[in-house]
C-alpha cells in the first residue's frame, strides 16, 4: 500500500526479468493513471493558455505562448465569486471543527461498549446511515427550527458524520492498545485523565486525517445550499457557483460581462469554466499529499479486523 | 456533584434508583462525551422522521403534518402508476447492474495490476494518480466532462474531444445530450472517480500474503501469472465477496451527486434515477409533489434497510467487520 510496505517478491524480480507480462501491467497501470490525472493537467494548462493558442487545440502538455492569467483575473474581479469563496472557507472551518468535536467524542463513548446503553446508542446512530426521513420531512423540520435560508443549515445538520463515526469508533475499539489505558488506570487515572492524557495524544494523527476528509466534504458540498437556502446569493458556497457557471447561462454571461467592464475582451465560456474548476480544485490539491498519506490507513481503520 | 451524591445516598431512596445513580456517577464522563452527539442525532437524524407520515397523508399547509388527513396507500398507488417513477426505478437498477459488471470487475483487476508493478516508486506514483479523483467533487467532475465532451456552440469552441474531431474534419458529437450514451458516461466517470479508492481494501488484503508462498511457488516453477491466479486472487476473494454483497445490497440506491451534475433535460429518459426523481418532483424544478416524494423515499429506505441488515449477517462471518 504505502511506501513503507515491503514488497514481498523483490528478490525474485531479477530472476524473472522483464517480460511481456510486465509490459502489460505497466501499460495498463500507467494508462489508467494518465486517464485519472491528464484531464486535470489539461484543464490547468488550458486555463492559463492565451485564447489564440487554445483554439488551435492540441494536447496542452505545457503552456505554449506564455502564461496568461486573464481568466483568473476575471474570476477574482467578480464580487459574488470572491464572496462565495469566503462562505466556503468559513463553512469548511466551522463545519469541520464542530463535526470533529461531536463525532469523535461520541465515537469514543460508544467504543466503551461495556458501559450500559452504548450498544443501543451505536445501533441508533448506524441506523441513520440507511434510513432517513427524506427531503420533505427534513425541509419541514428545518422550517420549524428557523434554519431555512439560514447560514447554519450548511453546518449543523451534518455535524454528526455517521461514516466517520463508524471509522473512529472502530479505531478507538481496535487500534488504541487497551494495555495503555489499563496502565494509566493503575497509575491512578480516571476516565477524564485517560481521555485527555492517553486517548487524545494517541489519536492525534487519526483526528487530523479524519478532519481533512471532513473538510474536503464540506468544501465540495453544495447540496445543503441548493435545497435549503436556494436563493440567497450572499450565502452561495463556491461549489454552487461553480455548478452555476457550468450549467447556468445567465451566471456565465454575468461573469463574462464583468470581464468586459475590466477592459478585457469577452472571454470564451469554456476557458472561464476551466479557470473556475481549477479554483475549486486548488484547496483540495494543497491538502492532497496529507490526505493520501492517511488515506489508505484511514479507510482500513474501519474495514479489516486485526 | 456532591449534592447529588448526598441525595442518592439518602437512606430512604429505594434500591433501584440508588444503583442507577451510582452507575451514572461511575461513568458520567463517558455519558457526557456522548451527549452532544446524541442531541445532534436526535434533532437532525430522528427529528425529521415524524414527517414520514406524509407518505400516507394528504398534506395541507394550514393543517400541518399532524393535522392533515390520512389517505392510506393512495400515494403508493399513484407512484406505481407514474411512468416517470417506473423509468427512474429501471434506470437506477440498470446503472447499478452496469456498475457491478464493469466497475466492480475493473476495481479488482486494477488492484491486481497495481500489485504486480515491480518498481516501488512507479507504484506509488500510480497510486497517487488513481486516488486523486476520489477527492474531487462531482461538480468538478461534471466540469471536466464538459471540458472534454461538450458540443461546440456559436461563440464557444466546445470540448477537447470535439475540437479534435473538428480538426480531423469529422462531424462533432453532442455526447452529453445523447440519451443512448448517458449511462455509459455515468459508468465510465464512476470508474475513473472511484476505482483507485476501491483498490485500497484489496491491496490491504494482498499485503497480508505470506511472501514465502511466492518463493516456494517460484521454486516449483510457477510464473507470475500462475502466482497471481493461485496465490494473490484466492487471498482477496473474501474481500471481493464482501464488496460484492455490499454492492448488490445497494442496487436500489442511486448516486444523486453524480447524476444530478451530469444529466440534463435531454437525457432524462435514460438518466433519471430515483434520488433525482425524488428531488425534482418536490423541491427542485418547481414540483410540489411533497407526499409522493416522501412516499418514494420511505419505500427506498425500507428496501435498502432490509437489504443491508440481511447482508450484514453474511458480512460479519467473513474477515471484514460488519458495520453494526
Amino acid at each position: 500500500m504505502d511506501s513503507n510496505n515491503k514488497q514481498p517478491r523483490r528478490s525474485m524480480r531479477q530472476a524473472l526479468g522483464f517480460n511481456f507480462y510486465d509490459v502489460f501491467v505497466l501499460v495498463f497501470c500507467i494508462g489508467f493513471a494518465l486517464v485519472c490525472f491528464y484531464p486535470l493537467w489539461y484543464v490547468l494548462i488550458a486555463s492559463v493558455t492565451p485564447y489564440e493558442e487554445f483554439v488551435k487545440g492540441g494536447l496542452m502538455l505545457w503552456p505554449s505562448g506564455g502564461i496568461d492569467l486573464q481568466y483568473y483575473k476575471t474570476i477574482f474581479s467578480n464580487s459574488s465569486l470572491v464572496n462565495s469563496m469566503w462562505i466556503s472557507v468559513s463553512k469548511t472551518v466551522i463545519g469541520t471543527v464542530l463535526s470533529l468535536l461531536v463525532t469523535s467524542t461520541m465515537a469514543y463513548a460508544v467504543s466503551k461498549s461495556y458501559v450500559k446503553g452504548m450498544k443501543l446508542l451505536n445501533v441508533l446512530v448506524v441506523f441513520n446511515l440507511f434510513f432517513s426521513g427524506g427531503l420533505i420531512p427534513q425541509y419541514l423540520l428545518y422550517m420549524d427550527l428557523g434554519l431555512i435560508r439560514n447560514y447554519w443549515v450548511m453546518v449543523l445538520p451534518g455535524a454528526l458524520n455517521i461514516t466517520y463515526f463508524i471509522i473512529m469508533r472502530n479505531y478507538f475499539s481496535y487500534s488504541v492498545p487497551s494495555e495503555l489505558e489499563e496502565a494509566a488506570r493503575i497509575d491512578g487515572c480516571n476516565d477524564i485523565s485517560v481521555f485527555f492524557r492517553v486517548i487524545i495524544p494517541l489519536s492525534k494523527p487519526m483526528l487530523a486525517a479524519v478532519g481533512l476528509f471532513i473538510a474536503v466534504i464540506q468544501w465540495n458540498d453544495y447540496y445543503q445550499y441548493m435545497v435549503f437556502i436556494a436563493s440567497k446569493p450572499l450565502l452561495q458556497p463556491f461549489a454552487w457557483v461553480l455548478r452555476r457557471i457550468l450549467t447556468d447561462q445567465t451566471m456565465m454571461s454575468q461573469v463574462r460581462n464583468g470581464a468586459m467592464s475590466l477592459g478585457a475582451q469577452l472571454p470564451p465560456p469554456m476557458a472561464l469554466r476551466m479557470a473556475t474548476i481549477i479554483c475549486a480544485m486548488l484547496p483540495i490539491m494543497c491538502v492532497y499529499p496529507f490526505l493520501q498519506k492517511h488515506f489508505a490507513k484511514g479507510m482500513m481503520l474501519g474495514a479489516v479486523k486485526e | 456533584m456532591p449534592e447529588l451524591a448526598k441525595a442518592v445516598r439518602a437512606p430512604k431512596a429505594p434500591g433501584r434508583p440508588n444503583k442507577f445513580m451510582a452507575y451514572l456517577r461511575k461513568y458520567w464522563f463517558i455519558y457526557a462525551l456522548a451527549i452532544q452527539g446524541f442531541l445532534f442525532m436526535l434533532v437532525f437524524n430522528y427529528g425529521p422522521m415524524y414527517g414520514i407520515q406524509l407518505a400516507f397523508k394528504d398534506y395541507k399547509m394550514n393543517l400541518g403534518v399532524w393535522g392533515s388527513p390520512w389517505v392510506g396507500l393512495e400515494h403508493y398507488r399513484r407512484l406505481f402508476s407514474d411512468p416517470v417513477f417506473l423509468q427512474a426505478f429501471k434506470n437506477t437498477v440498470l446503472i447499478n447492474v452496469y456498475n457491478l459488471i464493469f466497475g466492480f470487475t475493473f476495481n479488482v483487476f486494477l488492484a491486481l495490476m497495481i500489485n504486480e508493478i515491480q518498481f516501488r516508486r512507479l507504484k506509488s506514483v500510480v497510486q497517487t494518480a488513481v486516488y486523486l479523483p476520489y477527492f474531487l467533487s462531482w461538480v468538478i467532475f461534471a466540469g471536466l466532462v464538459q471540458v472534454f465532451l461538450a458540443a461546440p456552440t456559436p461563440g464557444d469552441v466546445g470540448g477537447a474531444v470535439n475540437q479534435m474531431l473538428a480538426a480531423l474534419g469529422m462531424e462533432t458529437v453532442d455526447f452529453l445530450k445523447n440519451p443512448a450514451m448517458f449511462r455509459s458516461i455515468v459508468v465510465i466517470t464512476g470508474i475513473i472517480k472511484t476505482a483507485g479508492y476501491s483498490t485500497i481494501i484489496y491491496l490491504a488484503a494482498i499485503s497480508g500474503v505470506n511472501p514465502a508462498l511466492y518463493e516456494s511457488a517460484a521454486i516449483d516453477g510457477a510464473n507470475r501469472l500462475d502466482m497471481m491466479l493461485h496465490i494473490t486472487l484466492p487471498r482477496i476473494l473474501p474481500s471481493v465477496a464482501v464488496m460484492f454483497i455490499l454492492s448488490v445490497s445497494q442496487i436500489f440506491l442511486s448516486n444523486f451527486d453524480q447524476i444530478y451534475n451530469l444529466y440534463n433535460n435531454f437525457v432524462l429518459s435514460t438518466g433519471d434515477v430515483l434520488s433525482t426523481y425524488i428531488y425534482r418532483i418536490s423541491l427542485g424544478g418547481g414540483g410540489t409533489e411533497f407526499e409522493l416524494s416522501t412516499a418514494a423515499n420511505f419505500l427506498l429506505n425500507a428496501m435498502g434497510l432490509v437489504a443491508v441488515v440481511g447482508t450484514n449477517k453474511f458480512v460479519e462471518k467473513m474477515d471484514v467487520m460488519g458495520i453494526f
